[in-house]
């Protein structure tokens, strides 16, 4: 403990912003306390724990591999493995929809909790998609488990797996926070993100490489999970990397949502309480 | 330190009621505003220096949990400003952050975490923390195997366990057992003549007559008194007793209603088993036929402690417009765990129908029976191997009690 004692001063004006952003950072533990908590009750009665969340990404890639094999004629005449670039695709997908669904109510359920201590309330916004990473982790390893047993072999660029996931989690928790501070005070949030996540699996390039659908593809540059999805289905399986355009739009896609929601964030922390 | 360790300067809580929360509703504007406000503080001031405990109280609605959350820096103020100075625990409710599936052990850790202690503070102190709960070896079961006593102990245990500067407590000695609510009332002396500055917000005089040297009350947003406890405590009841809450259209206007002891002097502290009469003075505005009385007891917390009625259409007379008549309940409190209680008699027409409700009758406070808990007193008898315990006495929390550790009990052990 420090000498000094701390001083809090409230009035009608929201605090400073490092003030925020040091509260964030003293939180942190409250962060990591919080998400295992999360990750412990999910699969506190599932003896198979994590291996259940990772079985829903491999499901519903088994599921499309099929159908679009089938249905479409995408399965063939590729460099790639199809299968892999599915799977690939889908384990970021996963994390992302789920990670932002569960944030965007994350600080209305907490209601218990925020109506009785202070932390900054955009921790709460994050606690999915930091015990998420350990369902991602899990569903990477089964991807580099399962690619060399639908025959493509392990290389170096697997290892761009690492700022994949980075990405995939950075822009999850950027856009949870916001959507969580805004679900506040627009209740109907909750059936407008999930019917966006309904089309957005499809406007993603999951289970179809952008290039073949011609000139068309390059407006899915625009959608900033393209450039995650592509990183992870390149490292995985080799397909074509996302272009530069793909690629910035994720990363400014973060940035932008990152800045937004820490603003509304350090307006409204203290006044979300008051709306629950 | 010249700096007072809780400062609120003008301090105003406005909350907006908004009626539809809809991202739609506010994109297309319809049906007239979508919202109204309400001002739940305002104008106040107080000052609380470094070490002192000062209770807050006052009814429901009066501004107690809003000025609750400020102080625990959940919310921030509307107008003015206020400044609390060291590491606040705010106690508001026991077991924040408790998950029923995770065990004690892992429970305390998130508490702790949220109460501001670090996973080092907390690892320090965890053995003290389960010893001050009792819980032995449940600490690696989850809490939803624990009894309620448990689950309070231990999350009070982490609250007390922060070494705050400044404690905030909400009406924790609300719940648990009467041994309970001993324990947390002594470690609160402990940490008062530590020198920590505390908050005391309760329904419980008793608790905060004990605790408080000083007392705020809030009526309607504001505050209305701060001084000594005792005539905080007598402005509070007088306060309840006056609230003029009538409906102006009512057929039957309450003048006059008090709360009298056998020899007639008003009462608002009062003795188990002591005779008690209310008496009310009503005129009619309408012309009734054999109005009936509808006599109850609430407590604070708006339980129905007791309720009596004239059987409909029963030998009453019939009053014409501009008649009084006098309305007296005889009645003797024989309230087990004792509280603040509010007389409430309504007076209805043969059908049973309120005419005229008294919903801020005077209000008494009865002290508990020694040990007993809840709102009824069933006598009861407790014999052990022969050994027999009962609670003919009656005795006032902490006036003996507080100054051994624990109670042993109360009562008088025969054989």
């Amino acid at each position: 403990m420090t000498d000094s004692t701390p001083t809090l001063s409230l009035d009608h004006r929201p605090g400073p912003l490092f003030a925020w952003l040091a509260g964030l950072w003293r939180f942190r533990g409250v962060l990591l306390a919080l998400s295992r908590k999360d990750f412990q009750v999910r699969y506190k009665r599932a003896t198979l724990g994590v291996l259940w969340s990772a079985a829903l990404p491999l499901l519903q890639s088994t599921v499309l591999v099929f159908i679009f094999s089938r249905v479409g004629d995408f399965g063939t005449g590729r460099s790639f493995s199809y299968a892999g670039y599915v799977l690939a695709g889908m384990v970021p997908w996963v994390f992302v929809s789920t990670s932002i669904g569960a944030s965007t109510t994350s600080i209305v359920e907490a209601s218990g909790l925020t109506d009785k201590v202070w932390f900054p309330r955009a921790i709460l916004a994050l606690v999915p998609p930091c015990a998420n990473t350990i369902m991602l982790a899990t569903s990477t390893v089964i991807l580099l488990i399962g690619l060399p047993l639908i025959g493509v072999p392990p290389a170096l660029r697997l290892l761009l797996l690492v700022p994949a996931a980075l990405l995939a989690i950075a822009f999850s928790a950027a856009f949870g926070m916001l959507l969580a501070a805004l679900y506040v005070y627009f209740r109907d949030l909750k059936f407008l993100v999930q019917a966006v996540l309904l089309v957005w699996l499809y406007v993603t390039p999951v289970v179809y490489p952008p290039a073949e659908l011609g000139p068309a593809g390059r407006w899915l540059d625009w959608n900033p999970l393209t450039g995650i999805t592509g990183m992870f289905q390149s490292a995985a399986v080799g397909s074509p990397f996302p272009s530069v355009r793909a690629l910035l739009v994720s990363v400014l896609a973060t940035l932008g949502l990152g800045a937004i929601g820490v603003l509304v964030h350090r307006h409204h922390d203290r006044l979300f309480v008051d709306l629950l | 330190m010249t700096d007072g360790a809780i400062e609120l300067t003008g301090v105003g809580k406005r909350y907006w009621q908004i009626k539809e929360r809809s991202l739609l509703r506010s994109l297309i504007p319809f049906g007239g505003p979508n919202r109204t406000h309400l001002w739940a503080l305002r104008d106040v001031d107080l000052r609380i220096d470094k070490g002192e405990t000062v209770g807050i109280i006052g009814s429901n609605g009066a501004g107690k949990s809003t000025l609750l959350r400020l102080l625990a820096g959940v919310s921030q103020p509307t107008t003015g400003r206020l400044t609390i100075r060291g590491r606040i625990a705010p106690l508001l409710s026991v077991g924040v952050g408790f998950h029923p599936e995770m065990t004690g052990r892992e429970n305390v850790l998130v508490n702790g975490m949220l109460l501001g202690l670090s996973k080092a503070d907390i690892r320090a102190r965890f053995d003290e923390i389960v010893a001050f709960a009792d819980l032995c070896t449940f600490i690696d079961t989850p809490v939803k195997f624990y009894s309620t006593g448990m689950y309070m102990r231990l999350g009070f245990s982490v609250a007390i366990h922060v070494a705050p500067d400044v404690l905030i407590v909400d009406e924790v000695l609300a719940v648990g057992d009467v041994a309970f609510q001993l324990r947390c009332l002594n470690r609160m002396r402990d940490l008062q003549a530590a020198g920590t500055t505390i908050v005391f917000v309760s329904h419980h005089m008793h608790a905060v007559h004990l605790l408080c040297p000083r007392t705020v009350v809030l009526h309607r947003s504001r505050v209305e008194h701060d001084g000594q406890t005792e005539a905080a405590i007598a402005r509070y009841h007088q306060l309840l007793a006056t609230a003029d809450d009538q409906d102006p259209d009512a057929p039957v206007r309450v003048l006059l209603r008090e709360l009298l002891l056998a020899d007639g002097t008003a009462v608002d502290d009062v003795e188990q088993d002591q005779t008690l009469t209310y008496r009310m003075t009503v005129r009619f505005d309408k012309p009734v036929d054999g109005p009936g009385i509808l006599f109850r007891v609430v407590g604070d917390d708006g339980t129905l402690a007791y309720s009596m009625q004239t059987s409909i259409g029963e030998l009453w007379r019939s009053y014409a417009v501009g008649d009084e008549a006098t309305v007296l309940v005889s009645f003797r409190p024989r309230l087990g765990g004792g509280g603040t209680f509010h007389v409430n008699v309504a007076v209805t027409d043969d059908y049973g129908t309120v005419l005229a409700s008294d919903p801020n009758g005077p209000s008494f406070y009865v002290p508990p029976r020694y040990g007993v808990g809840g709102v009824a007193d069933l006598e009861a008898t407790i014999t052990v191997d022969g050994q027999t315990r009962t609670n003919h006495r009656w005795a006032r929390i902490g006036d003996e009690a507080l100054s051994a550790e624990l109670p042993s009990g109360g009562g008088r052990l025969k054989g």
